[in-house]
């Protein structure tokens, strides 16, 4: 590695730049189609020298300072003139896309002037145009607008786009299960035990370059979504030099300089998004047999032993009030290209980025409402009763360190990519609640506690994309490669809660109320490995380009997951703490033998609560693109893969020793499907299409869902039993759900951006696969995933993007944007899910067994004002986004369905370019200036709403400010 | 652009995704342990023991070697190793269960090697059992069964335990607890006398059948307020119980902290004279560990059990949850000692039509008694009668209510009396929500005039409750219990 770097510093250091000449750059496009033109002639008039575009259609002239024309032109194509280039001493004048159109009847020389166009939407929209899926997508310069600081808060702006969470992304409001992300095209793995989906705050948009959705499947695409398949594409090396760097700080009165903020002692290396061994899982706990005093007396350990063992436990167990500071945030990017070689022979050249970002936020709840209610058992009582309601205080610090490092080498047929890139987020959290639980209630005992929870999250994910594409112009072939390994972990090491029970005589621990505290440590880590090859040939049909695009890719992954937990036990004697401050509970005098205090395993080896899953999938395609009809652009193609899962896991009665059932690297999936696509698109002129696809799309079980894991999480309290148990209902045959896409799309691109599009979409969905409640455990959740009856799902998407000129001149710098997306989306009830329900059932209520899908919005509405005024550089928006009420957790019939309420988020940004060279921004935002609250509430016949989940943002503001060097 | 800054840049990357490490030379070969291959068995108590580990070190170098050991008494555990062979004496432990022996030799380069040779210390008094029972068996009077997991005892299958027979339960919380679960259509024949009770508690407790033989039912080492170190006894059964999935014709549900997909866990049904076995003179201790958030096993769990079964003289000694928790079934118990629960005393749900007859509940951490009703559309009445509570002792006191009823809750309590001091000690009845209940002859001892602030809204005394009083239960069937034995029944 050292060696590697040596000789990379050594040529960036042989390649250090004439800083008398300057550059022009550029990359031309065809305009009619939006591909990149190779081998395009740049030729400056006044000098005669010039250049040759390269495989991405890029250029770059090295020249001496001064004004110039240059002159572009290829075979097929009008020649352009453009104008009034200025180079500058060791400048950049980065010219932007020069659009070449085809040759018309007259083959005049087309003269501009040269202006720069940056990279902006209108490229976007132009490959948005063109493609054969249907994209919709939002670039770094939007997301430098909005002001978005994750790959999260960007997501949401695009068409049909909802979030989840504040972390998932769900395209046309299909749920988890049916979306996919991809990171520079690639599977990446997901940070969440309980979900497919990756997480995507952990995304900085600083690394980024786009988010492109792509709402259908065409063939080269992998086949494992159906809803839509984000891309994450990370920064390129960049056609201007780059050095830039910003910081910028986040205020809300709510939540920062707040000393009522909570916190609790953690690590020394919190600040950097990764814990420092203070959490660690003291040494001899994650063994089958720990010091207790049970152990003690069994003399497998002295109580010296057992009492080092417990004070092995931090301590701390109690929330502790600090002061919260500012958000804060900052960010450096290096890039540049070098020309390799002397002008008259080039070898090429080399681009390299680098990217840092580092932030902080503070968030602090105030009052945090968490409730679950039951129905009543007699029919003709609607109200709502409460089980259990805590609510208090929450306050969570999180930071977030993204580093990416990229170098690029490029000839004019072939381009090499090395990216790195790695991310680490920590999240600190305390909470201090009071908890009421009704003992009326059904199954619970009916008491009151308070109870502090501290909890640390880690995350990182750590990838490297290496990218070789190939073009062999002459023979019309083209061949990208990419080699792609990520490796994801997500742990919450020493999650803590303590309880106490308040009684008018006594404040103690019960363990049949608030519960004994406890310690909990859990840990996912995943890698994929993807290997992927794409050819495609260019031809000519019935006079027209075509394409024959095929390849193929393996993709590895690997996902380990662990849950240790353990309980703070009494050996006899009081349980009773005055004080009522959880800090008192493992202090010296209290740990046994000294004291009563010890802690238990709750762990079995083999684990139960562990499993290790593998999935190899390769999967080969072809398709082919070509106007089988004049002005109908046909894409037909179809996709095999090949996909095997394995497990290794457990039950408890196997774990325990018993004939229990057990998996040891078992195959639980194999099987082969072909997916087929097909996609129209008529140009109905040349900047309006009606669309047209179909094809078929599969979703298949989890890594956990294919199992006998029977995993009890303290973290939700929930119990989860793998599939491949049989219930007297239910055979133990989980099944992929295999889904029928319908697409229809009328779209009109207009100058400058401007778009308005009308989509209609049907989906049916054969075995659909969730997450069933059994009625039969009444005191905790208890699911199982299962197929359930057929899924349906219809929708319509509207988005428009206007310039308000049309009102009049003086409006040309606003722009409004718009989209909505209704969805109706149905499913067949299980019979167990009729029946819990018809339990249930209010006097005048009618239940059926359909429903609307969980996770899935009836609409979505994203709408913005902007502003762009680039003579006074500034840029102004005003942001709304609302998704319509989601069922979010399906009844158990005693537990009403709980809804997620809309949130209506509006934010405003403005962003202000400074300076004579415009070198420095600034920017300020405003986020939820509405003050609306998230809200989750139970929903019932005839009765009152009533909260599952309350948590109040508040409205802030930040302010940020950047220059480039 | 400076090129040195870049350059830094470069290495600091490259040093976050990947630390460099210099191999060094090697001159000298490592040392190489062996243990033997397999489990080896040994008899628990067994003394003299050996044997023999192969190690292999670099001719130049020497070496030392430590041993340590899991279950047994190493009797060189350190010396110098010469040859080719180390061999260790021991003596096995009187635990039987897993044992080890690991050996290090470090030589004096520095190198270290470690290999663990794996025991089974066995004691053919001592029972281990880890699987579910799935046909009928007999556990007998001399021997020591432990609980290696959450036992079942499948449908028509008959477990039947001796008199005098000791069942320990193995450590352990959350899904490592351990239980002995009767299964609905499953039988525990359980008959223990006065004199040779069936004892179930944990593997902490030295009990052993010759202190059963000797007539002393005490723990010899464990103090009788230790909780939660093994799960407990689980009965589960076909009659009706009251539950919010009733859908009219039937009624079943899994037990708490069973996943719903080990179907031994069901219970509820149709049939209220189902038979789940006898249970008599048995003795629970020490058990009711967590299975879940504030989700424990109670000391004995009656699940929809029918009326067909036979449970009387029975004591539960510091459960960690409820002493007897009923949820719905139609059995009868009688003769109950509910000593320093961790929660309540006694705790019926869903609707229970039986009696629970001759009782006496001393110091539960939470209430004396926690009575619920139905959940379902069934309902049904219970009735405790003949009891005597003891709500405060100079060690103890409970946390939680004296009665705590719902205003569902259909049950007829009669002949309890509550013992002094009950007077400022904060206690209360729930008495606002007495709407399905009835009182008679249930007395305090206290004054009239103290009695109303007792009451929790300092209200109206209900009918049938009044002061003074004297105890109820006959004490004297109980005198083969724990309770009794330690006198923490004088004076009843």
């Amino acid at each position: 590695m050292r060696q590697f770097l040596t000789i990379t510093c050594l040529i960036l250091t042989a390649l250090v730049a004439d800083a008398q000449k300057g550059f022009i750059r550029g990359t031309v496009i065809e305009d009619g189609s939006g591909f990149t033109v190779i081998g395009a002639n740049i030729r400056v008039q006044e000098t005669g020298s010039g250049a040759v575009t390269d495989l991405d259609g890029k250029f770059s002239i090295e020249i001496a300072p001064g004004t110039y024309s240059l002159e572009i032109s290829y075979i097929g194509f009008q020649t352009l003139t453009i104008e009034g280039v200025e180079t500058k001493a060791g400048g950049v004048n980065f010219i932007g896309e020069i659009r070449l159109s085809e040759e018309a009847f007259e083959t005049e020389t087309v003269v501009v002037t040269a202006k720069t166009i940056r990279t902006t939407e209108a490229a976007l929209m132009t490959i948005k145009k063109k493609a054969p899926a249907m994209l919709d997508g939002i670039s770094a310069s939007r997301m430098k607008l909005t002001g978005d600081a994750t790959a999260v808060e960007a997501a949401k702006r695009v068409t049909g786009v909802s979030i989840e969470g504040g972390k998932y992304v769900y395209v046309r409001g299909l749920g988890d299960r049916y979306s996919k992300t991809t990171l520079n095209g690639v599977d990446v793995p997901g940070l969440d035990p309980d979900r497919n989906t990756l997480q995507m705050d952990i995304f900085p948009t600083a690394l980024l370059n786009n988010l492109v959705v792509s709402k259908n499947f065409t063939a080269e695409m992998p086949a494992d979504f159906t809803g839509g398949l984000l891309n994450i594409e990370t920064k390129d090396f960049p056609d201007e030099r780059i050095i830039s760097a910003s910081v910028s700080i986040g205020y809300n009165p709510a939540m920062n300089l707040n000393s009522d903020f909570l916190g609790y002692e953690g690590g020394k290396t919190d600040f950097l998004g990764f814990d420092d061994g203070s959490r660690e899982l003291p040494a001899g706990a994650g063994t089958s047999e720990i010091p207790t005093p049970i152990s003690v007396i069994g003399g497998k350990f002295t109580k010296q032993e057992a009492s080092d063992f417990i004070a092995g436990f931090d301590p701390t167990m109690g929330a502790e009030t600090q002061t919260s500071f500012l958000d804060y945030s900052a960010g450096i990017s290096l890039g540049n290209q070098l020309k390799l070689g002397s002008e008259e022979s080039s070898k090429g050249t080399l681009g390299y980025i680098f990217s840092l970002s580092y932030k902080t936020d503070y968030t602090y709840y105030d009052d945090v409402f968490y409730g679950e209610y039951q129905r009543l058992s007699a029919s003709d009582a609607y109200p709502l009763r409460y089980a259990n309601i805590q609510n208090g205080q929450l306050g969570e610090r999180s930071t977030l360190v993204g580093m990416l490092g990229g170098l690029a080498y490029k000839t004019t047929s072939s381009k090499y990519r090395l990216t790195a890139m790695r991310l680490q987020n920590g999240v600190s959290r305390a909470g201090q609640f009071r908890i009421d639980n009704n003992g009326d209630a059904v199954g619970q005992s009916g008491f009151i506690a308070k109870s502090d929870n501290l909890e640390y999250n880690q995350r990182s994910l750590t990838n490297i994309l290496l990218n070789g594409t190939h073009v062999f112009k002459e023979k019309g072939w083209e061949l990208d490669w990419r080699l792609s390994p990520t490796l994801s972990t997500s742990d919450d090491p020493d999650i803590r809660k303590a309880a106490f029970s308040l009684s008018p005589i006594d404040t103690f621990i019960n363990a049949g109320e608030g519960g004994n505290p406890s310690r909990l440590w859990r840990s996912l880590s995943e890698l994929n490995a993807v290997a992927k090859i794409d050819l495609t040939k260019s031809y000519t049909f019935r006079g027209e380009g075509a394409k024959l695009k095929f390849g193929g890719s393996y993709t590895y992954k690997k996902r380990d997951y662990e849950i240790l937990q353990f309980d703070v036990q009494f050996f006899g004697g009081s349980q009773s703490f005055p004080s009522g401050d959880p800090n008192d509970i493992l202090v010296p005098e209290r740990i046994y033998p000294a004291g009563n205090v010890y802690i238990q395993s709750g762990n079995i080896f083999p684990n139960p609560n562990e499993y290790n899953s593998t999935v190899n999938n390769a999967a080969f395609y072809v398709s082919n693109e070509a106007d089988l009809l004049p002005n109908l652009k046909t894409i037909l193609g179809v996709r095999a893969e090949n996909y095997v899962q394995r497990h290794t896991g457990r039950d408890v009665i196997f774990a325990q020793g018993g004939d229990g059932n057990n998996l040891d690297n078992e195959k639980v999936l194999d099987a082969l499907d072909f997916f087929p696509s097909a996609n129209l698109i008529y140009s109905l002129a040349s900047n309006q299409n009606i669309r047209a696809g179909y094809s078929r799309t599969i979703a298949r079980p989890s890594f956990k869902e294919l199992s006998f894991a029977q995993i009890i999480d303290p973290l939700s309290n929930r119990i989860f039993n793998g599939s491949l148990f049989p219930y007297p209902d239910w055979d133990g045959k989980l099944v992929e759900t295999r889904i029928d896409n319908f697409d229809l799309r009328w779209e009109l691109f207009q100058d400058r951006g401007q778009l308005f599009s009308v989509s209609g979409f049907y989906k049916f969905f054969d075995n659909p696969i969730e997450l069933v409640r059994i009625p039969t455990q009444q005191t905790s959740s208890e699911f199982q995933p299962r197929n359930v009856g057929d899924g349906k799902l219809f929708g319509v998407e509207l988005e428009i993007r206007k310039n308000l000129n049309f009102i009049s001149p003086a409006l040309q710098n606003l722009s409004l944007s718009g989209n909505v997306t209704f969805v109706e989306s149905q499913i067949e009830m299980t019979s167990i899910e009729l029946n819990s329900r018809k339990n249930f059932e209010r006097d005048g209520e009618k239940i059926d067994n359909i429903r609307q899908m969980a996770g899935q919005a009836p609409y979505v509405v994203n709408a913005g004002v902007t502003y762009s005024n680039s003579d006074a550089g500034i840029d102004a928006g005003l942001f709304y986004n609302v998704k319509g009420r989601t069922l979010e957790i399906i009844s158990s019939g005693l537990y009403p369905d709980v809804f997620f309420k809309p949130f209506n988020s509006l934010n405003f940004s403005l962003n202000k370019r400074i300076g004579k060279e415009r070198n420095t921004a600034i920017d300020f935002k405003v986020s939820n200036i509405l003050n609306d609250d998230l809200e989750r509430a139970f929903s019932s016949f005839e009765a009152e709403d009533q909260l599952f989940s309350r948590f109040s943002p508040g409205v802030s503001f930040s302010m940020g400010v950047s220059h480039n060097f | 652009m400076n090129i040195r800054l870049l350059a830094t840049l470069f290495v600091a990357f490259g040093l976050f995704f990947s630390a460099c490490k210099d191999e060094g030379t090697t001159i000298f070969d490592a040392p190489s342990v062996t243990a033997p291959s397999g489990v080896i068995s040994v008899e628990a108590g067994a003394t003299g023991l050996s044997i023999d580990f192969s190690v292999s070190i670099d001719p130049d170098v020497t070496a030392t070697y430590q041993a340590a050991g899991s279950g047994v008494t190493i009797s060189n555990s350190s010396g110098s190793v010469s040859g080719s062979t180390i061999t260790i004496n021991f003596d096995a432990g009187n635990a039987a269960g897993a044992g080890s022996i690991t050996v290090t030799v470090t030589d004096s380069e520095g190198k270290s090697d470690a290999a663990t040779a794996v025991l089974d210390i066995s004691d053919e008094s001592i029972v281990r059992v880890t699987s579910n029972i799935t046909a009928d068996a007999t556990w007998s009077a001399d021997k020591v069964y432990i609980l290696g997991g959450r036992i079942s005892v499948v449908d028509g299958v008959t477990l039947t335990i001796e008199p005098g027979a000791i069942i320990k339960g193995e450590a352990g919380t959350g899904p490592n607890a351990t239980a002995l679960l009767i299964a609905r259509g499953a039988k525990l024949m359980a008959e223990g006398t006065a004199a040779a009770p069936i004892i179930f508690t944990s593997v902490a407790d030295e009990l052993t059948s010759d202190d059963i033989k000797n007539g002393n039912f005490a723990s010899p080492n464990l103090d009788p307020d230790i909780s939660g170190l093994w799960g407990g006894l689980i009965v589960l059964g076909k009659a009706k119980i009251s539950a919010s999935n009733d859908d009219g014709e039937l009624s079943e549900v899994q037990i708490e902290g069973i996943p719903t997909s080990d179907p031994n866990g069901l219970y509820g049904g149709n049939e209220d004279g189902d038979n789940s076995g006898v249970l008599k003179y048995i003795s629970i201790r020490h058990g009711g560990s967590n299975i879940g958030e504030g989700n424990e096993i109670n000391g004995l769990t009656l699940g929809g059990v029918g009326s067909g079964t036979v449970i009387e003289n029975i004591e539960v000694v510091a459960n960690q949850d409820d002493g007897i928790e009923w949820f719905g079934g139609t059995v009868n118990v009688k003769n109950v000692v509910v000593w320093n629960a961790g929660d309540d005393g006694i705790d019926t749900d869903q609707s229970w039509a039986g009696t629970l007859d001759n009782f006496v509940v001393v110091t539960p951490s939470g209430s004396c008694f926690e009575l619920d009703g139905p959940e379902g559309t069934y309902v049904a009445r219970h009735t405790i009668q003949n009891g005597t509570v003891v709500a405060v002792t100079s060690s103890r006191k409970i946390g939680g209510s004296l009665i705590d009823v719902d205003s569902s809750t259909p049950v007829d309590m009669k002949n309890i009396h509550f013992v002094a001091p009950l007077e400022g000690e904060g206690l209360t009845v729930t008495e606002d929500e007495v709407a399905n209940t009835t009182f008679e002859n249930v007395t305090f001892a206290v004054s009239a005039a103290v009695l109303p602030s007792l009451m929790e809204q300092g209200g109206a005394v209900p009918a049938g409750i009044s002061a003074g009083g004297s105890p109820q239960a006959n004490v004297s069937v109980l005198s083969w219990t724990w309770a009794a034995q330690a006198g923490g029944l004088d004076g009843l």
